[in-house]
């Protein structure tokens, strides 16, 4: 249940990021959310609408690009393939320990905006 | 419509709040860990079973993270340690701005170890960066063995799980041996303790471990 204030510094960096490129609307912000972020990405786009609502950007869009987390073998370099959610004990290849890589992103990475004075959004 | 590349972490004010704590924690030599688990799985009984282990060796100091009440920081002050409550009034998770002000608002003293308890939530308090040496998760044996794998993120990022309420173990279908492989499936090399504060199981172990940190993070030296 963060991420209300997830969505809220995602909104604080978008609007800041279209402040300092002069007067503009937020049209959508794209962000990479990774497996182990502790992100419900479902719960951050329903917070986000609740954030930019009723403001002067409501109607922007909020994109989740979901990163999932690898297991990789350290001896044989296997990566395991594995389904959303469920996770290895041991290496499906070698029976050796795996470990986990990556899944936590948590970035804002584009955005688009209308510069002010620029036709309606669509 | 113009696009722009922002390439910004997501809590990135937290992240700048996490290392300027990090620095104050460095030059006052201070190691601290921060304590994530379920409510109710024994974080503030394990840090009084430490208080009472380790209060005539080191300076001990805690900052309590709850919705409501001062029960938590009451308790670990009535033995003597001091304690500051972060009433977080709703939030699930304290971040690194409320420690930050806590400390500059209660000074807590010279400390060698400083335990952040954080709200009881194996979820949130995960994506927060406290400045803290290492986090630490607690698991009870009620809960069951199937948490690490059910809480992914919180069991990969804390170097040291502990498992508490241990002396239940004869009564409570709880397989050790489940945890330990999921936890080192998704932390290999992470410590993992068996502790009760009834029995004094673990305890031992766990402030050994303390010490031994506090030495580390001391280069050494006491």
């Amino acid at each position: 249940m963060h991420e209300l204030s997830l969505a809220t510094d995602i909104y604080r960096t978008a609007r800041a990021a279209v402040d300092a490129r002069g007067p503009g609307r937020l049209d959508s912000v794209r962000v990479a959310i990774g497996e182990l972020a502790a992100v419900e990405p479902e719960l951050l786009v329903y917070a986000w609408e609740a954030v930019v609502s009723g403001g002067r950007d409501a109607g922007a869009k909020l994109e989740v690009e979901w990163h999932p987390a690898k297991q990789v073998c350290a001896t044989c370099g296997n990566v395991a393939e594995r389904l959303e959610g469920m996770w290895m004990r041991l290496c499906p290849t070698c029976g050796r320990p795996v470990h986990v890589e990556g899944g936590d992103e948590l970035d804002v990475l584009q955005l688009s905006y209308t510069p002010d004075g620029e036709e309606e959004r669509p | 419509m113009t696009q722009v590349d922002v390439r910004q972490r997501i809590l990135a004010d937290n992240a700048t709040a996490a290392a300027a704590l990090r620095e104050r924690f460095t030059s006052t030599r201070t190691l601290v860990t921060n304590l994530i688990s379920s409510p109710g799985s024994g974080k503030t009984t394990l840090l009084e079973a430490t208080v009472r282990s380790l209060a005539g060796r080191l300076r001990l100091g805690a900052i309590e993270g709850d919705i409501a009440t001062e029960r938590d920081a009451d308790r670990l002050r009535g033995l003597g340690i001091p304690a500051h409550q972060i009433l977080t009034g709703g939030a699930c998770h304290l971040d690194a701005r409320q420690v930050r002000d806590a400390l500059d608002e209660h000074d807590l003293g010279p400390l060698d170890v400083l335990f952040i308890e954080n709200v009881g939530n194996l979820v949130c308090p995960t994506s927060y960066d406290l400045g803290e040496d290492f986090k630490v998760a607690l698991l009870s044996v009620t809960e069951g063995e199937d948490k690490p794998f059910k809480y992914p993120a919180i069991f990969a990022r804390a170097e040291v799980t502990v498992v508490t309420k241990a002396d239940l173990l004869p009564h409570v279908p709880f397989k050790l041996d489940e945890v330990r492989e999921q936890v080192r499936a998704l932390r290999p090399g992470g410590r993992l303790l068996v502790t009760s504060a009834t029995t004094g199981e673990g305890v031992a172990e766990w402030c050994a471990l303390l010490e031994e940190r506090l030495r580390a993070k001391r280069g050494g030296t006491p």
